[in-house]
């Protein structure tokens, strides 16, 4: 009798599963507050995702419309976070440093796991090997990559290769960007040693053809250049200084000797240059960001400056980087901003970093831990802290692609068991 | 000596030692150049379970005992309410990451960069089970091993031309025990193990010949089984092919082409149970597709747990169920295997099974590998390969790694200076 009452309830659910239509959404994140600066969204709210889309976000919206359902309150849910300064042209090529060498990072083993769904690459390729890149990088990942391209031709291969004025070439870059506006979106100077001013004045050349930023990663010379003149004179509005709070031989610091944030710095900003954190292993000093940000000088955007000597050191991931701005002080819808709507901005890519209805469903659910803290700069000494973000779900294009305690997944004990003996369903092979 | 007197006098002795310690640096170095202080040590292979400090010297362990004076260091980590074990070995996992299109975990884009997954994660070794085969081992060593900050080491493929996927992998032409046991011999310092995964086929031939291979050698053999159907016994592979020492690695899988290790009745097939009394080992290798509470939960209840617990760390498990090897072993945790034998197996089990006893342990004069690990006590998920999701209440997470002697991550800065108090 119980055996067939059983079998009649699994044939009704059967038949009840059958008559149900396709659920309206394929994920929704129930609960959490969310935080998309773009839209001037900053409360508790439900984001429903359909077709790789957003398509609602409502104070409440009915869990039976979605075919799977991760509960997230007491996180914040905020655009998938973009890192605007990123080495990710991971190669085996002797002596390529971060343009197809061993020194760059690999996109998908950092991004997720960290709440990103954008990894831009800053200069590991040059016009001439972007090929490469896109082949080897960009097809590959599964975050979505993007790149400045670097002034010189051969990119970041280090030693000579980044010396050579000869191999920066304005229009060809350029025309380079123009042909893969979907990756290309500025052009980076970097590592130059020298007094010349040629590689950012070719680098703004192009970005004005291109119609793109350029980021500059400044100095190299004894004594060191004007970094007044490069801020005021060759930057545009738009265009960007990265490494804002290092402090190194041959690059002038943003705070000066008497612990002030220099006057041509501030008039910068106000021109519209953009400051960007690149904190790498050795551009991101408390020394500097201490007294910068005391006196307001708070990041544009807070970028992580990836690459093997970074991942371990005092850098660790964008999220350990975004815990220090916070634990200085910095207001976490600020920081937020600085790495959803504002890095899509600088990039011009404002299809990006918001949750607004029609948006690529690109998120990330955040916790904010509290306890104690502590954070390495790059000179090796520690800050401390009581709050530190961690990422609880990733999701980019609607697929849900880090899960770190499996909210969007069921019980293993209600999964149907499926029957080692039948043949194979037809399904995607997972990678 | 009235009381001030004695204050005054307290307080200049004080002040000279912390000067002192002061000058002993600028003037002769420290005797040590680390200490771990304050941590609750395991360290199995030297029936270690206790509070011990743990000093660090040429990048060797230059002592554990329970009382070092912070001043004998050059630097000191304040390890109270952690765990300080031996760095953790995965004994499973795909690093010959490379460029070469459709060449999968062989110098492929399927593997991962070793150092982007091990420190973070409290380990301080990775074998690579299979990635490259005895002719395109050179090619993994100058690419990978030589240049990882985290010591790799490898188990060859019995295909010659290592994990490439496809019929590369299926070519019993290019399966040949005694090129591979040279090469294996010829790397003695980097090869610890000879691979067989991914054959499909009712033929013992890989196996066989991975046996003759690893006998020659005198290493163990891997074995990723299955992928015939009807599948092959996986008791005359555990009971009759493999010998003493080998590994059969996915032991919670159920997966199309093998038979599990729990049957349709919920018990562990007694020929595993008698495989493992006969010395096979069992490895977690969780991958993203070979680990399914619906086997760990009856096999752990029933006792039968893992001797090693890996990751099979790939692009299609790094971001799944897998995540790390910390999450890996904070399952077997929340299945109630005890801290002591989860961090066993990733230690001196795991070098005992790849016949390195100088690794996974922290007697003095071993080679500096250290993890300091925290147990976040809370509400956690963790999920499977068929994506079921299980709750628990601990999670380990890595505070500190050290190899060979060097804090190589350090996610709260224990080991360094206030910014504010530093001289640089």
């Amino acid at each position: 009798m119980m055996r067939r009452t059983l079998a009649t309830l699994v044939v009704l659910l059967a038949a009840h599963a059958a008559a149900a239509q396709t659920p309206r959404y394929s994920l929704l994140l129930k609960g959490g507050h969310v935080l998309d600066p773009k839209n001037g969204v900053n409360g508790v709210m439900d984001v429903a995702i359909a077709d790789g889309k957003v398509a609602a976000v409502a104070a409440n919206i009915d869990a039976a419309e979605a075919a799977r359902v991760a509960n997230v309150a007491g996180l914040y849910v905020v655009p998938g976070i973009i890192d605007l300064h990123a080495h990710v042209f991971i190669g085996s090529e002797p002596d390529s440093y971060l343009s197809n060498g061993d020194v760059g990072a690999h996109a998908d083993s950092h991004s997720f796991r960290s709440g990103q769904t954008t990894l831009v690459d800053v200069g590991g390729p040059g016009w001439r090997n972007f090929a490469q890149f896109k082949t080897n990088i960009v097809d590959r990942a599964r975050t979505r990559v993007l790149a400045f391209i670097n002034i010189v031709g051969h990119g970041m291969r280090g030693g000579p290769y980044e010396q050579d004025l000869g191999d920066m070439d304005a229009k060809l870059t350029a025309q380079r960007i123009l042909a893969n506006k979907d990756v290309l979106v500025g052009i980076k100077v970097a590592h130059y040693q020298g007094a010349e001013w040629e590689p950012v004045t070719r680098a703004v050349e192009a970005g004005r053809i291109a119609d793109v930023p350029v980021m500059i990663d400044f100095g190299g010379n004894e004594p060191p250049q004007s970094l007044d003149a490069l801020l005021n004179t060759h930057l545009r509005p738009g265009d960007i200084l990265t490494h804002m709070y290092a402090h190194v031989r041959g690059r002038h610091p943003i705070v000066n000797a008497q612990g002030q944030v220099e006057p041509y710095v501030i008039a910068a900003r106000k021109r519209g240059v953009l400051f960007d954190v690149g904190h790498g292993g050795g551009s991101f000093l408390f020394r500097q960001a201490v007294p910068a940000t005391q006196q307001g000088f708070w990041p544009d955007v807070i970028s992580t400056d990836l690459h093997t000597c970074s991942q371990n050191a005092g850098m660790k991931d964008i999220l350990n980087v975004m815990s220090k701005m916070l634990v200085l002080g910095m207001p976490l819808n600020d920081v937020i901003r600085a790495n959803t709507a504002k890095a899509a901005e600088v990039i011009k890519r404002q299809d990006l970093g918001h949750l607004g209805v029609g948006a690529e469903a690109d998120v990330a659910v955040l916790a904010l831990r509290k306890g104690e803290f502590g954070f390495i700069d790059s000179s090796g000494n520690r800050m401390p802290g009581d709050q530190k973000l961690e990422c609880e779900l990733t999701v980019k294009g609607g697929q849900v692609v880090w899960d770190l305690n499996g909210r969007s997944h069921t019980l293993w004990s209600e999964q149907p068991v499926e029957d080692m003996n039948a043949p194979p369903p037809a399904r995607r092979r997972t990678r | 000596v009235n009381l001030a007197h004695l204050l005054a006098r307290i307080s200049a002795i004080v002040v000279t030692l912390l000067l002192g310690s002061h000058v002993a640096d600028a003037q002769q170095p420290a005797k040590y150049s680390l200490l771990i202080k304050g941590g609750h040590v395991i360290d199995a292979r030297n029936g270690l379970d206790a509070v011990r400090d743990v000093a660090i010297a040429d990048g060797k362990i230059a002592a554990v005992a329970a009382d070092i004076p912070a001043s004998d260091a050059a630097r000191v980590v304040d390890a109270r309410g952690l765990y300080v074990t031996p760095g953790l070995i995965d004994i499973h996992a795909h690093v010959f990451w490379g460029t070469e299109a459709n060449a999968q975990y062989g110098n492929g884009p399927s593997a991962v960069p070793p150092d982007s997954h091990s420190f973070r994660s409290g380990q301080t070794t990775l074998v690579d089970v299979g990635g490259s085969g005895w002719r395109t081992f050179p090619q993994f060593k100058a690419q990978v091993i030589d240049r990882s900050r985290t010591r790799v080491l490898a188990f060859l493929n019995i295909v010659g031309d290592g994990m490439k996927g496809g019929p590369i992998e299926q070519n019993l032409g290019d399966m040949d025990a005694k090129l591979t046991a040279q090469r294996a011999r010829q790397f003695r310092e980097h090869v610890v193990g000879v691979k067989v995964a991914h054959y499909m086929g009712a033929e013992w031939d890989p196996v066989t010949r991975a046996v003759a291979a690893g006998r020659e050698a005198d290493i163990p053999v891997m074995i990723d089984f299955g992928g015939n159907n009807p599948p092959q016994s996986l008791d005359a592979l555990l009971n009759t092919h493999l010998r003493p020492g080998d590994i059969l690695t996915h032991m919670y899988a159920h997966v199309r082409g093998r038979m599990p290790i729990v049957n349709a009745q919920g018990q562990v097939e007694p020929y595993v149970i008698a495989a493992r009394k006969r010395g096979v080992i069992f490895d977690v290798g969780h991958g993203g597709g070979s680990f399914l509470f619906r086997q760990a939960v009856p096999a752990t209840k029933q006792g039968f747990w893992p001797d090693v617990i890996s990751t099979d760390l790939h692009i299609g498990s790094m971001n799944a169920g897998m995540k790390d090897i910390l999450n890996v072993m904070s399952k077997l945790l929340n299945l109630g295997m005890p801290l002591q034998d989860v961090v066993k197996a990733n230690t001196s089990r795991a070098a005992e099974v790849i016949k390195r006893p100088e690794l996974g342990h922290l007697g003095v004069g071993a080679e500096a590998d250290v993890a300091v690990l925290g147990v976040r006590t809370g509400e956690f998920g963790f999920v499977d390969s068929g994506g079921g999701q299980m709750p628990g209440t601990q999670k380990l997470e890595c505070e500190l790694t050290v190899r060979a002697g060097q804090v190589v991550w350090d996610l709260n800065g224990r080991s360094r200076p206030l910014w504010n108090e530093g001289t640089r």
